[in-house]
């Protein structure tokens, strides 16, 4: 099995493409419009430089090679959401090629990266098409990957590290992305265009995955064509068959000079993928877990690398895995508090978490485990015959447990392991 | 060399100057069509005309197509803004072929006729331009030449046509036919005239990419070549008059060569490859709902909704959006659009070479002005032939102006100097000096003080 990508992402730019019209959500239709992004006749596009330069530093942090100097063409087609009937994007000199994906155990080629500009939005209402150009000129990159994924577990190994790795540059991964895939099971490739957001992505592969396995259970092979997903359904359809190939009669943009990347400053870069790898070899733990924890989350990697040399690896990536478990944002004043508390092995529940929060940490930070095993020790001794007693009944220590369990504000179960625990150390 | 700009400037206007100005103008536009629409609330200001293709804010724009009937841009082209802000008025839009495609002014609803003679074309696609500066006596004209949309119909009607350097002349505004070859320039009724127009519209523009900020030279040549190629083909009447033409120059001490330029004949499928191609993208965006032209009836599916849109179009322009589709087509690409590019790079080098040491001079058109009805007998072809002279200036972004030289049969004629790349105004140099060698008649002096 081969699947391919083609990846639609807006970038995080406050202005469009070719003009300078908001990018900002909006709810009045048709609000963030001009001439250039409705395409009226005698307007042209002006280069976004800032789209240029986030597109240069995602097709760096994708390991493409980057072109100095870029140009644009004309895609033509005839499409109610297109303003001009063409689409402005590139080809043959297009920002990024020949770059991956590093997943886990292997890489998933780029083929291209190019900047486009987005069409109008199609809104069908009570039997009208009705267009919103407000979202015609949002720059976009469309990553264009090699058919080297080969199952459905890499297929989502390659959108999560693809994610990850465009949210570390800055880019809105929670958007909705449109993807076109081919999918070959046989010889010829099956294209499934259009398919919004990441779950139909993989509803469209596993769909198409079982519907080309049967046909060739059944000793036919998948035919070549187009297909659209159906959302409600979670299946795919045949497109209108063509005639002939597409034909998209590219020419060069004669509106847009060719424009040189090269004193473009691109983003830092930090590429998670990297810096788990990085981490993982560091400290000897593991890349998944690591990866998993910052993919999403820039503050997670900011609180590793600002207790890296104070706290083991172990004991911050435990707290963050705590703070993950009980939804607490990254950037938290309360991590130290809780490296603290994981460090001395304590075990922190929800009414713990409350009352560090609260500000009410000293109490807490007092008494780590070895301490509260002080005091039960402490307890004990003041009764001679008491563990005599208790190996007959359990319930002369109530009192100890009790009191363990209010004085340093653990569950009752807890501070009755912690007893038990003493007194066969004794 | 008079330049009727300073002379406008320093006499007295009678009180009602421009409705009558207006009024007398409308009353010869009756026989002529030179202009698509006036500007009735103009009062003030040196007259200038925009041709259709040229956005005016609020004014309806149409490239005298039907598809953009009722089309009034939001916004002014730069060319117009800098115009009005050197105190110029606007005065109305004028005629031309359909969105340039044309090289007589015939290919639109209402054809232009020659203001020296009504059954003789007027030249195009630049139509009204040159009508209205052949007519009204203080008046530019602000026009677009993609291929020579300035130099015809300037030479037909006796008057000066200047187009400059490729990206000299901001194209924000400009309703598109091939943004590579597309060019704003201007007519006058002197090069002084158009001097001024260059020097106020000239510099760089944010919003048209591929303005240019450079600084324009005017190095004079005394060398000026004859591309023996383009001679080949002139009626007999235009190789006799130009021939005296430059014994008239040799006589103001210029020197005339002849050179080979083989590759010339290339130009004419170069030019109508890229500007077809270009021009079949540009006009795409036609589809009937949003601007111009409407289709009202929505329960149509959106193929058979354009489509129906695009019954608009003319002749002409239908068949350069067939001819340009085809040659970008992915199977021939290579053998039209792409090849078609290479053409224009080399013979853009070897024109360069030429232009380093001389002008190049030719007559502007092969042809002493035609009848209306006998253009309209011609093939596709055979008028694409007729662009010879003013396609390889074109193609290659170079400066050049046209100016009458001579009469034949009453009928003016003109010459084309090309110059070098940013040397626009040696160009302009050479015609002022030229003018006075040889005085213009104009027919008509509408508004005349
Ligand atoms: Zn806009």
């Amino acid at each position: 099995m081969k699947i391919g990508l083609e990846v639609h992402v807006a970038l995080p730019t406050k202005t469009k493409l070719f003009c300078s019209d908001s990018t900002a959500e909006t709810k009045e239709p048709n609000s963030q419009i001009c001439p250039i992004c409705v395409g009226f006749p005698g307007s042209r596009p002006v280069l976004n430089k800032e789209a240029v330069r986030v597109a240069k530093s995602i097709a760096i942090a994708l390991n493409c090679s980057v072109k100095d100097k870029i140009s644009f063409i004309r895609k033509v087609y005839f499409y109610p959401d297109l303003p001009k009937s063409f689409q402005i994007t590139q080809l043959s000199e297009s920002i990024g090629s020949e770059g991956s994906i590093e997943l886990e155990k292997k890489k998933i080629r780029i083929r291209r990266i190019q900047i486009e500009e987005d069409p109008a939005q199609i809104i069908r209402e009570g039997g009208y098409t009705l267009l919103d150009f407000n979202r015609s000129g949002t720059p976009l990159v469309e990553i264009v990957t090699e058919p080297d994924i080969t199952t459905e577990e890499e297929l989502r190994e390659t959108v999560f590290t693809l994610r990850t790795i465009l949210h570390y540059q800055g880019v809105d991964v929670n958007q909705e992305i449109k993807t076109d895939l081919n999918i070959s099971l046989a010889e010829d490739r099956v294209e499934i265009k259009n398919v919004t957001g990441i779950k139909n992505l993989i509803a469209a592969a596993q769909y198409e995955i079982a519907r080309q396995g049967a046909i060739i259970e059944k000793g036919g092979v998948p035919e070549k064509e187009t297909r659209s997903f159906d959302a409600a359904s979670g299946t795919t359809k045949a497109s209108r068959k063509k005639e002939s190939e597409e034909e998209y009669g590219f020419i060069y943009e004669p509106d847009l000079t060719v424009y040189d990347t090269k004193n473009l400053a691109e983003n830092a870069m930090r590429i998670p993928t990297k810096i788990a790898r990085d981490l993982a070899v560091k400290h000897n733990a593991n890349y998944k877990t690591i990866l998993e924890l910052i993919a999403f989350d820039t503050g997670a990697l900011n609180l590793i690398s600002t207790f890296e040399d104070e706290f083991s690896f172990n004991t911050i990536i435990a707290s963050l895995e705590i703070m993950k478990r009980f939804g607490e944002p990254s950037n938290s004043n309360v991590f130290k508090e809780i490296l603290n508390l994981t460090d001395q092995k304590i075990d922190i529940t929800r009414e713990v978490l409350k009352k560090i929060k609260s500000g009410d940490k000293v109490e807490i930070k007092k008494f780590s485990e070895s301490q509260i095993d002080e005091t039960i020790r402490k307890m004990l001794n003041s009764d001679a015959t008491i563990v005599e007693k208790y190996k007959k009944n359990k319930n002369v220590v109530n009192f100890i447990i009790g009191t363990i369990s209010k004085k340093y504000g653990i569950q009752p179960r807890e501070a009755a392991v912690r007893v038990e625990s003493v007194i066969n150390k004794l | 060399m008079k330049s009727y700009i300073a002379e406008f400037d320093t006499k007295e206007k009678p009180k009602d100057y421009y409705n009558k100005l207006l009024e007398n103008l409308k009353e010869k536009n009756r026989e002529l069509n030179a202009f698509n629409n006036f500007n009735d609330s103009l009062h003030g200001g040196f007259p200038f005309s925009v041709k259709d293709n040229i956005c005016v804010k609020g004014v309806e724009s149409t490239a005298s197509s039907k598809i953009l009937k009722t089309y009034k841009p939001p916004f002014n082209a730069t060319v117009v803004e800098r115009l009005q802000k050197n105190n110029f008025g606007f005065l109305g839009k004028t005629n031309m072929d359909e969105f340039g495609f044309g090289s007589f002014g015939i290919n639109c609803e209402a054809p232009a006729h020659n203001p020296f003679n009504s059954d003789y074309v007027a030249g195009g696609s630049s139509s009204g331009a040159a009508i209205a500066t052949a007519i009204l006596k203080y008046h530019v004209a602000v026009a677009e030449s993609t291929g020579g949309s300035i130099s015809s119909p300037a030479a037909f009607c006796g008057v000066v046509g200047f187009t400059p350097t490729y990206g000299v002349v901001s194209r924000n505004g400009l309703i598109d036919y091939a943004n590579s070859l597309d060019k704003i320039g201007f007519m006058a009724r002197s090069a002084i005239d158009v001097r001024k127009v260059l020097n106020m519209s000239t510099g760089r523009d944010t919003k048209d990419t591929t303005s240019l900020d450079v600084r324009l030279t005017d190095e004079p040549k005394i060398q000026f070549s004859v591309i023996n190629q383009l001679m080949n083909g002139l009626d007999g009447k235009i190789r006799s008059a130009f021939d005296k033409f430059l014994e008239k120059l040799k006589g103001m001490d210029y020197k005339v060569n002849y050179v080979d330029l083989k590759e010339i004949e290339a130009a004419i499928p170069a030019y109508y490859v890229i500007s077809a191609a270009e021009a079949s993208t540009n006009l795409a965006r036609y589809t009937g709902f949003k601007y111009g032209f409407k289709v009202n009836d929505f329960s149509k599916k959106y193929n058979d909704f354009f489509t129906e849109a695009r019954k608009q179009f003319g002749a002409e322009a239908k068949r350069r959006i067939i001819l340009g589709t085809f040659v970008r087509s992915a199977s021939v690409k290579n053998r039209y659009y792409i090849r078609a590019l290479k053409v224009r790079a080399m013979l853009n080098e070897k024109m360069r070479r030429i232009l380093r040491e001389s002008f190049i001079v030719s007559p502007t058109m092969p042809i002493t002005t035609p009848k209306i009805a006998d253009i309209e007998k011609l093939s596709p072809v055979q008028n694409y032939a007729l662009d010879i002279l003013t396609i390889p200036p074109n193609l290659c972004g170079l400066p050049h102006i046209s100016f009458p030289y001579d009469y034949i049969g009453g009928m003016p004629i003109g010459a084309q100097v090309i110059g070098e790349h940013f040397n626009d105004y040696a160009v302009i140099s050479f015609v002022e000096n030229w003018e006075r060698k040889f005085k213009y008649k104009f027919r008509y002096n509408i508004g005349a003080l």
